[in-house]
């Protein structure tokens, strides 16, 4: 045991930062909040070629096959440079492919990836926010080779950017069970489909998108037909893992960038650091984001070793939902006026953390999947021992 | 990074939790609660031996001082399944650190076999009654005469003192210099002449607060020195360097199991007393606002854990804090205080009962924690003065 970063992980960490200070500037997460597609694709190529969005990916693809630990220590550092990239969407449906899909499809999709030529997304969500088998209504309805898709999807990230997306969708009628959904590979390109991009807090790339008789070949089925649902999970578990590495890494910066604050402007004749009030928010700021920061770890590790770790991602989400906005909020208190003026940078992170806590399972949702585990669960609960998860 | 034991490492936590279950019996158990001395009499000490026999005892310890020289997170399983049933056998929080540390070869030799064995115990003479969190305005003077220091003054709160074999003792030495580069430390044996030792009863003192609770001691003690003559040969580290020998012991005193299960042992209890009670044919497990509740507490339970994890990880790498001590210090015990109280709104009235009531829940664990949780956030460092520490050490935030 030793939670600290080991050396090799700590190496990356510091390549990804360097290089990401050099070319990530926070101009470049301001202009891409008005661009259309919403990412520069040089960037991108070079985070390729530096291997990144390779290193969770197997190697006979192109890729490093390094642990989910590694490929979070960028997420997290692409966090805290509020990096406008495609990443996490690529990586949560890459990684996805990487273990269900078949090989022809993982031929496919996987090389491309890893060089920086192919960009993934992945869609879910209906009108019910909820992470639930119940929430998928889009029906495929069989028309020889094909699925034809009719529905709507929302929040789907960077769809102007991304070539495929892979939806889950009702392959039989809706029931209660998780039976009946199935994953399809969408060409996002295909006739039928229109993104209607979404105005949010974050002002990243986002969409509501329509699928009106989209024609999906039959072969692009990922997983078995109507047991899509475990796969789901799957995704959403390494998805949201990697959200929490996100979150961390930007809110991180932006406590930094308080506590920098605290010691330059000075009010009533000395640095406002020097008061105890904003000391020790400044202290609760670290307090909350390590926190954040080693809940995250732990849960990463724990899928990289092949563990449940349904209740650790759980816990992740839960407390980074909950402390990174608490940590932005104190950000901006320690700011004062000029955090929340547009030509300031502080709230361009304000608005990114904001906008990740509601993604990827609400505080009340992740706390909802720790009691199940807590509470439904036959024999005594014990600290640092694993809890059974509840299906 | 890596968060997980090795599989020797597993067993060495199942084959300690088999010898708690077979050793640890009730004659053991009745001993440890009797006593106001932390556990003395005939059962208890010879089980005792049986642990030293393992070789569970110091395991991270150099070899030449009565430990194994094995690493600390060996040590830490064997001292979680201990501090499980209220037993400390890790040897934190007795001063050992500062002698393993900045003590003679003498000192060590003299000190440390008898800190793990039991035979020597310290009482920690830090605070005074006009010294607490202001740890570095204390007066208790030491003067030196010839070959002796003369000591005159007061401890305040020294919870050891009357079963302690020695008293870790900070004195002014020099009234002169800056407030902290005057001050050495001193062990002195407490039957040295001129020590008197008088109770001070905490609110835990009656009805007696059930095994386990945190913070659940009966009683602590002010300490008086009249004319104590004691050789120069008790300084621990160099005359008028007492501060910085004192703040780096404590700082790895603070570090181990003990110190966040004190913290978190409610979390657990409450669950497990959930799961298996009904009242009235109602299960508290089905009201969503106590199962939110509960989840939200064991969550930050979990970052305890894992600040001690981060704390002895730095340790086993020979690291240095810079705030990863005074981090678990605010967290945990504040922690604490949040899972007492909302366990006080969970069960309500009963919750109210002290030990003895024959409706109490857990022999009253619950209502003696509430009296007992907040004052983690106090001794040994209050949160206030652990997150002043954080901002200006860790943060580098200015001085006011």
């Amino acid at each position: 045991m030793d939670v600290l970063p080991s050396e090799e992980e700590q190496m990356l960490k510091n390549l990804a930062r360097e290089f990401l200070e050099g070319e990530c500037p926070p101009s470049l997460a301001r202009a891409m909040e008005l661009d259309e597609i919403g990412y520069p694709p040089e960037l991108w190529k070079r985070m390729a070629e530096l291997g990144w969005t390779g290193l969770a990916l197997p190697e006979q693809y192109g890729g490093q096959g390094m642990p989910l630990t590694y490929l979070a220590v960028i997420l997290e550092e692409a966090g805290r440079a509020i990096a406008p990239v495609p990443l996490h969407s690529t990586m949560m449906t890459a990684l996805t492919i990487a273990e269900h899909a078949i090989d022809t499809q993982r031929e496919d999709i996987l090389p491309r990836v890893c060089s920086g030529d192919l960009i993934l997304t992945w869609a879910f969500t209906e009108s019910d926010p909820r992470f639930i088998p119940e929430a998928v209504n889009m029906q495929a309805t069989e028309d020889g080779e094909h699925y034809v898709l009719t529905g709507t999807k929302m929040f789907v990230d960077n769809l102007e950017a991304s070539e495929i997306c892979l939806l889950a969708c009702r392959t039989a009628p809706r029931s209660a069970d998780s039976q009946g959904i199935s994953l399809l590979l969408v060409d996002t390109r295909s006739p039928g489909i229109s993104g209607t991009p979404l105005t949010t807090l974050a002002k990243d790339r986002q969409s509501r998108v329509t699928f009106d008789g989209v024609r999906v070949p039959k072969a692009n089925l990922v997983g078995q037909l109507n047991q899509g649902w475990p796969i789901v999970q799957w995704m959403l578990e390494r998805g949201t893992a990697l959200l929490c590495a996100q979150m961390v890494g930007a809110t991180r910066k932006d406590a930094d960038m308080a506590i920098e604050y605290a010691k330059n402007r000075v009010a009533f004749g000395r640095p406002i650091g020097s008061f105890q009030s904003i000391q020790h928010l400044c202290a609760d700021m670290t307090l909350w984001v390590d926190g954040a920061q080693m809940l995250t770890y732990e849960a990463l590790w724990k899928i990289d070793q092949g563990m449940p770790a349904s209740v650790e991602v759980s816990q992740a989400k839960a407390f980074c939902n909950d402390k990174c906005e608490a940590v932005v909020r104190s950000s901006q208190s320690i700011h004062g006026g000029i955090g929340f003026m547009m030509e300031f940078d502080l709230h361009l992170w304000f608005r990114r953390v904001t906008s990740w806590t509601m993604r990827l399972g609400t505080s009340f949702e992740h706390r909802a999947n720790v009691a199940k585990a807590l509470l439904d669960t036959p024999g005594e609960v014990r600290l640092g021992l694993p809890l059974i998860t509840v299906p | 990074m890596d968060f997980g034991l090795t599989t020797e490492q597993e067993a060495l936590r199942d084959e300690v939790a088999q010898f708690i279950k077979e050793n640890v019996t009730p004659e053991v158990m009745a001993e440890l609660e009797s006593s106001l001395e932390g556990g003395r009499g005939p059962h208890y000490d010879a089980m005792m031996q049986k642990v030293a026999d393992r070789g569970w005892v110091g395991i991270s310890w150099p070899i030449e001082y009565g430990g194994q020289g094995g690493n600390r997170i060996d040590q830490y399983i064997v001292e979680e399944e201990f501090a499980r049933v209220g037993i400390g056998v890790g040897g934190a929080g007795s001063g050992a650190p500062a002698i393993l540390m900045a003590g003679t070869e003498e000192q060590k030799k003299e000190f440390l076999p008898g800190l793990l064995n039991g035979k020597i115990i310290f009482a920690l003479g830090f605070t005074e009654p006009q010294a607490g969190a202001d740890l570095a305005g204390l007066q208790c003077r030491a003067v030196r005469d010839g070959d002796e220091f003369v000591i005159n003054g007061q401890k305040m709160y020294t919870s050891a003192a009357h079963y302690a074999t020695h008293i870790y003792l900070m004195c002014r030495t020099d009234p002169d210099a800056p407030r902290h580069r005057g001050i050495t430390i001193f062990l002195v044996p407490m039957d040295t002449p001129g020590i008197t030792v008088r109770p001070l009863w905490t609110i835990q003192s009656d009805p007696p607060a059930p095994v386990g609770t945190t913070y659940g001691m009966p009683r602590t003690n002010e300490v008086f020195f009249e004319d104590v003559r004691i050789p120069v040969s008790t300084m621990l580290g160099e005359e008028n360097q007492g501060w910085y020998v004192g703040a780096m012991g404590l700082n790895l005193d603070r570090v181990g199991a003990s110190r966040y299960l004190i913290s978190v042992r409610r979390d657990e209890d409450i669950i497990n007393w959930i799961k298996t009670n009904k009242t009235n044919g109602h299960s508290l497990a089905d009201d969503p606002a106590v199962r939110d509740k509960l989840a939200e507490l064991w969550i930050e339970a979990q970052v305890c854990r894992l600040m001690t994890l981060r704390s002895m990880s730095i340790v086993e790498r020979d690291g240095n804090f810079t705030y990863e001590g005074a981090a678990e210090k605010v967290w945990a015990p504040e922690h604490g205080v949040r899972t007492t109280e909302t366990i006080s709104q969970i069960l309500g009235p009963y919750a109210q009962l002290l030990n003895g009531s024959e409706e109490a829940i857990e022999d009253g664990l619950f209502a003696h924690n509430l009296m007992g949780s907040f004052q983690s956030g106090i001794n040994h460092g209050s949160v206030q003065v652990m997150r002043d520490q954080m901002a200006r050490r860790g943060l580098g935030l200015p001085r006011g």
